[in-house]
């Protein structure tokens, strides 16, 4: 009853055959290659070939947008206004000169002293810096995806048509290829992590481990069509160390994690999370916490410290920003990891938001949406560097080191150095910071008083 | 949001890109909503840098900046009244002749004043020139109250030596007028330095 009509059959089998055939391509052109760590070149090829359309899509926009006479929507990346680079003595000095003519140095307030703290207020009001890193950084040219486009009106009908074939790729072909490659990809970790768990320990179980790890990761790469480029690998993280990354997407971890063999460190979660973690975790000693014990710094930096000091334990992998940013700028590093005394191996990681987006605005979009939005994207093009490894020098403290390693690798990265902290995305600023400028402000005025009060 | 009558925005003398951006900030600052309170400001962390930000954020609810016939604080602004605030600090224009410069310059030092002001009679007291003073000088753990107010004093004699000379010793200056505070900015060009630029972005922002 089932096959009532002659060509049903067919249909069936003609079915068969093509998931037979998608499944060897598989398996030969990614899986495989994966195993062994090489790579066919095809995401190469097939970046280029992208680049070419979305060049050709943004002159027709262009094209189009010129036709009607109309100017092109192109969003500002640099902040709306121009903030006087003028320090705040240099400021009230000025004004107090032109003033009554009294120089800074006699001790007195001046009526005008306000008048710098009240512009630097409202151009803050205006447009501040924190809040713009935390949403998607803005493109140049159209990648034919309608979550980046502002230009709408100005698409002919060629375009259309173009993205519309761009929408049926990514999403009745790239989609579930990935989705297939991810599965495979996840269940084989869980399955060869446990399976090597049963293994005595030993050098056969951690070779074993290290390419279980390594293959599984590389699968998840493909998963995700990532084309990463890796620089200076002569200083990658070795045994003993701690591998400090700065953090865009929850990607991060498995772009880091496909080339190099780390111990990872992080809160235990419940659902699938937590099956990868259990199963990795008796393959090889991560460092996994309760939800309890992440609040207890000291317990926190004494399982690294222990962890670090095992010199046949592997390097550890930590992102201090504790959040994710938008890959232009990088926040404030936590000083826990720069407390522990170990070598720091900074890496930066710098993504090309041209053929996918991957900040995780956590506020904005939940893990599955985010993962699903990757892998209707594109590609994720992205550049690793490896920095060679830096230690903390006698003079100086945790903070001052954090806040070295975070300038050479927001240098490296192309990136800018801000003194904010990640965490301010969702919680408000430590009043350490607030008193900073009032010191510098009060220094000025009330160390002169006290010298004419002596003198 | 065309609903925001254009005759006004017309006398700020600000172009439509930059009337945009400020949308754009006012609405980020509002997260959607058609007005703004004292709370919304809490959310841009650089201002909390700043001593006086308990002022500047009054500022923008004190009825005599909004130009309002009445007296006191506002509990929400609009856009509109967010322009009214921004226009303090617009730049001078190339063909501006001297009168028109001289009310420009006595708005910008009104809006100082205000901040100054507090009680809203009209006059600086001793007492809130000291708030001023010490708001300025706050946050610093080793600067002792009675330093500051020292500081706040001389000051205040100082300003009472300019504006009404020398006073006899049962004399009591009772404030800072506004005529005085004129008096006390002269020489200085406040209508060159009270402004933020817009950079020149020559292309308009999203729509949404």
């Amino acid at each position: 009853m089932f096959l009532l009509l002659p060509f049903d059959s067919l249909v069936v089998n003609l079915l068969g055959i093509s998931i037979t055939v998608l499944f060897t391509l598989l398996l030969v052109f990614i899986i495989v290659p994966a195993i062994f760590g090489v790579s066919f070149g095809i995401r190469k090829v097939y970046m280029k070939t992208l680049l070419r359309i979305f060049q050709w899509a943004t002159l027709r926009i262009e094209r189009g947008a010129k036709e009607k006479n109309h100017p092109l929507y192109k969003p500002y990346v640099n902040g709306i206004i121009a903030k006087e680079p003028t320090s705040l003595e240099e400021e009230i000095k000025e004004i107090r000169r032109s003033g009554s003519g009294k120089a800074l140095d006699t001790p007195e307030f001046e009526l005008s002293d306000i008048f710098y703290f009240c512009r630097k207020g409202i151009e803050t009001i205006m447009d501040d810096e924190v809040t713009k890193r935390f949403s998607a950084e803005e493109l140049e040219s159209w990648n034919l995806l309608s979550r980046t486009n502002y230009n709408f009106q100005y698409i002919s009908l060629r375009l259309t048509v173009l993205w519309g074939l761009g929408v049926l790729v990514r999403y009745c072909f790239l989609l579930p290829l990935r989705i297939a490659l991810a599965f495979t990809g996840i269940s084989l970790l869980v399955t060869g992590t446990t399976v090597v768990g049963y293994l005595p320990n030993g050098r056969c179980k951690d070779f074993l481990s290290k390419h279980v790890h390594l293959m599984c990761y590389r699968i998840c790469v493909r998963a995700l069509t990532a084309i990463i480029t890796y620089h200076d690998r002569e200083n990658r993280p070795r045994n003993g160390g701690i591998c400090v990354a700065n953090h865009t997407s929850p990607i991060d971890v498995i772009i880091l994690a496909s080339d190099g063999y780390y111990a990872m460190v992080g809160q235990i979660h419940g659902g699938l999370m937590g099956v990868i973690q259990r199963a990795m975790v008796k393959a090889c000693p991560h460092v996994w916490f309760e939800r309890s014990e992440v609040k207890d710094r000291h317990l926190v930096a004494r399982r690294l410290t222990e962890h670090v000091q095992d010199k046949s334990k592997l390097p550890i992998l930590i992102f201090p920003e504790g959040t994710c940013i938008n890959n232009t700028s990088v926040m404030m590093f936590k000083k826990g990891s720069f407390e522990i005394g170990a070598t720091v191996y900074p890496v930066a990681i710098k993504y090309d938001p041209q053929f996918g987006d991957a900040f995780w605005n956590s506020s904005k979009y939940g893990m599955v949406t985010y993962l699903l939005r990757m892998m209707t994207s594109w590609a994720i093009v992205c550049s690793v560097w490896y920095l060679p490894p830096m230690t903390r020098q006698p003079e100086e403290d945790a903070v001052q080191f954090a806040n070295r390693v975070k300038s050479a690798i927001a240098r490296q990265g192309g990136l800018v150095d801000l003194l904010w902290d990640g965490g301010l995305k969702r919680e408000k600023v430590k009043d350490a910071f607030k008193e900073e400028q009032q010191k510098l402000y009060s220094k000025m005025i009330v160390g002169s008083h006290e010298d004419r009060s002596r003198s | 949001w065309g609903s925001a009558p254009a005759t006004s925005l017309l006398s700020l003398a600000v172009t439509s890109e930059q009337i945009e951006h400020l949308h754009r900030r006012f609405k980020q600052l509002s997260q959607d909503q058609l007005t703004i309170r004292k709370e919304n400001f809490d959310s841009i962390p650089d201002l909390e840098f700043n001593p006086i930000r308990g002022k500047i954020v009054h500022a923008f609810f004190d009825k005599r900046n909004l130009r309002q016939e009445s007296d006191g604080l506002a509990d929400e602004i609009n856009f509109e009244d967010f322009l009214t605030i921004m226009s303090y600090f617009r730049p001078i224009e190339m063909n501006m002749d001297e009168e028109q410069l001289d009310r420009f310059r006595k708005e910008k030092l009104k809006f100082l004043f205000h901040m100054y002001d507090s009680d809203h009679d009209g006059k600086i007291t001793l007492q809130e020139y000291r708030n001023v003073v010490e708001e300025l000088l706050s946050g610093n753990p080793h600067l002792e109250k009675e330093s500051a107010r020292s500081i706040a004093d001389g000051a205040m004699m100082e300003a009472a030596s300019i504006c009404v000379g020398q006073m006899g010793p049962d004399q009591v200056y009772e404030g800072i007028t506004f005529e005085d505070f004129l008096k006390m900015w002269q020489g200085i060009d406040i209508e060159t330095k009270m402004h933020v630029r817009f950079l020149n972005v020559d292309t308009i922002a999203h729509c949404y």
